[in-house]
C-alpha cells in the first residue's frame, strides 16, 4: 500500500528518542499513535507500523526485536502471513509469539474446543475459556497481545481437500497439528503452494522438528510411505507434559522466522530430536 | 561385514540406558536382527513396565532410519562400512 506524506508527518510527530541497551538512542512511536493514525486513515495498524520502519522508527513494542532480526527484518515480518495448523499445545504457544514477534497476518485454523484435559500445557486454555473454539480464543489473544496485526480464525479441520484453500495466503506454515495423516495432508498442501512447512511433534518429555521447504524430502524420510501410517504415536501412552509443547513450538517459530526473513540456517533435511529427559539435543541428517 | 552404529533417541534411550549400539552386519536385516537379540527384550520389559503392551519386534513399532532414510524407503539392504541405524518411537502429538 502506498502512505501519503500525511501519515510520514504524523508517525514522526509521535516519535520519541529511546536510550536501548545497546547505549545507542533511536527514535521509536507507540501503539498508541499507531492506533490513532490506523484508525483516522482507515488503514491497518500493521501498514503504519511498516510506514514507520522504513523510515527509521521502531514501534517501541519491537525495540528488542530489532537487534536479532534488524530493520528489514521486522518489516518482513509485519508483510507476511503465517498460518499455524491446530491451536493446542504446540499451536498455541506459536500463535501467541508470533504475535510478540510481529507476524502481520497470521492464520489459524482448528476444529475443535478447549477442553479441560488440555489446561495442563495448552497456553491458550483457560477455566473461562472451557468449552470455546481454540481457533476464536486464538484470535482473540492475538488481539490482546498485539492489535496492530490481523488474525484470520478457520473453525475447520485441515483437510487435503481443504487446504489449498486455507493455506494459499501464507508464506510459511507451522505445524500444531497432533495426528499424522493430517499433518502428510499439511505438508502436501505446502509442498504443492510452494511454502515452507515448519514440523514439530511431541511426547513426553520428547519432542522433534524440522522446517520442509518444497524441494526437501521431509516427512517421508522419518515416516517412510504416508500410506500404512499410525493416526497416534507412543504420545498416547507417554502423555503430553506441560513444557514440551512450549519447548518445541518456540524453537519452531525461530524457524518461521528464519524463513521469513532469510537470517541463519533452516533445519533442513536436518531432524532435530529433543531429549529433555536426558536433556540432549541431536540432529539427524536426513538422507534425500 | 560393515562395522555399523545403532543410535537410540527418545524414550528408548532412557528405557535402555544406552544411547548406542555398535554391530557388524552384512546387511540390513542381519543389523535388525542383532539389534532385536541384543536389546528388543529388554525394550518391550521397559514399556510394558510403563502401561506399553507390544509383542512384536522393534522394527515392527518403531521408526528407523539408515544414514537418514527410513527403511520402507531403502530399494537396497546393503549397508556400507560407517552406516548408522536411527532408531525411534513414532510420536504425533502436538
Amino acid at each position: 500500500m502506498t502512505v501519503d506524506k500525511d501519515i510520514i508527518q504524523e508517525i514522526s510527530e509521535s516519535v520519541e528518542i529511546c536510550l536501548a541497551p545497546d547505549g545507542k538512542e533511536y527514535p521509536v512511536t507507540g501503539r498508541q499513535a499507531v492506533n490513532s493514525i490506523a484508525r483516522a486513515r482507515g488503514i491497518s495498524g500493521r501498514d503504519v507500523e511498516v510506514a514507520a520502519l522504513e523510515r527509521g522508527i521502531i514501534p517501541r513494542c519491537y525495540l528488542r526485536n530489532i537487534g536479532a532480526i534488524g530493520l528489514e527484518g521486522q518489516i518482513k515480518l509485519l508483510q507476511s502471513s503465517v498460518a499455524v495448523v491446530g491451536a493446542g499445545g504446540l499451536g498455541g504457544t506459536i500463535i501467541q509469539l508470533l504475535a510478540r514477534h510481529g507476524i502481520g497476518h497470521i492464520i489459524v485454523i482448528d476444529n475443535d474446543r478447549f477442553a479441560e484435559e488440555d489446561w495442563n500445557r495448552q497456553s491458550l486454555s483457560t477455566e473461562e475459556g472451557l468449552g470455546e473454539y481454540k481457533a476464536i480464543i486464538a484470535a482473540r489473544r492475538v488481539g490482546e497481545i498485539n492489535s496492530a496485526i490481523t488474525v484470520t480464525p478457520y473453525v475447520e479441520k485441515l483437510t487435503r481437500a481443504n487446504a489449498h484453500k486455507l493455506l494459499k495466503d501464507a508464506k510459511v506454515v507451522a505445524d500444531g497439528l497432533d495426528n499424522l495423516p493430517s499433518r502428510f495432508a499439511a505438508e502436501e498442501a505446502c509442498r504443492e503452494l510452494g511454502i515452507p512447512f515448519v514440523y514439530g511433534t511431541i511426547a513426553g518429555f520428547s519432542g522433534q522438528l524440522m522446517t520442509i521447504f518444497p524441494e526437501d524430502v521431509g516427512l517421508s524420510s522419518i515416516y517412510g510411505p504416508s500410506h500404512s501410517l499410525p493416526e497416534r504415536g507412543v504420545e498416547v501412552k507417554t502423555g503430553t507434559p506441560s513444557a514440551t509443547p512450549a519447548m518445541i513450538a518456540a524453537w519452531q517459530v525461530q524457524e518461521v522466522i528464519k524463513a521469513i526473513t532469510g537470517i541463519g540456517k533452516p533445519l533442513r533435511n536436518r531432524l532435530l530430536m529433543l531429549d529433555a529427559e536426558e536433556g540432549v539435543v541431536d540432529t539427524i541428517e536426513l538422507g534425500t | 561385514m560393515a562395522s555399523i552404529t545403532v543410535r537410540f533417541y527418545s524414550i528408548y534411550r532412557l528405557y535402555l540406558g544406552m544411547d548406542r549400539l555398535s554391530l557388524q552386519a552384512d546387511d540390513l536385516g542381519d543389523a535388525l536382527a542383532q539389534m532385536e537379540e541384543r536389546v528388543g527384550p529388554r525394550l518391550r520389559e521397559q514399556l510394558q513396565m510403563r502401561g506399553i503392551e507390544l509383542d512384536q519386534k522393534m522394527q515392527d513399532f518403531s521408526l528407523i532410519l539408515v544414514n537418514g532414510i527410513n527403511i520402507r524407503n531403502l530399494g537396497e539392504t546393503k549397508l556400507r562400512e560407517g552406516s548408522v541405524l536411527h532408531i525411534f518411537p513414532p510420536s504425533a502429538g502436538g
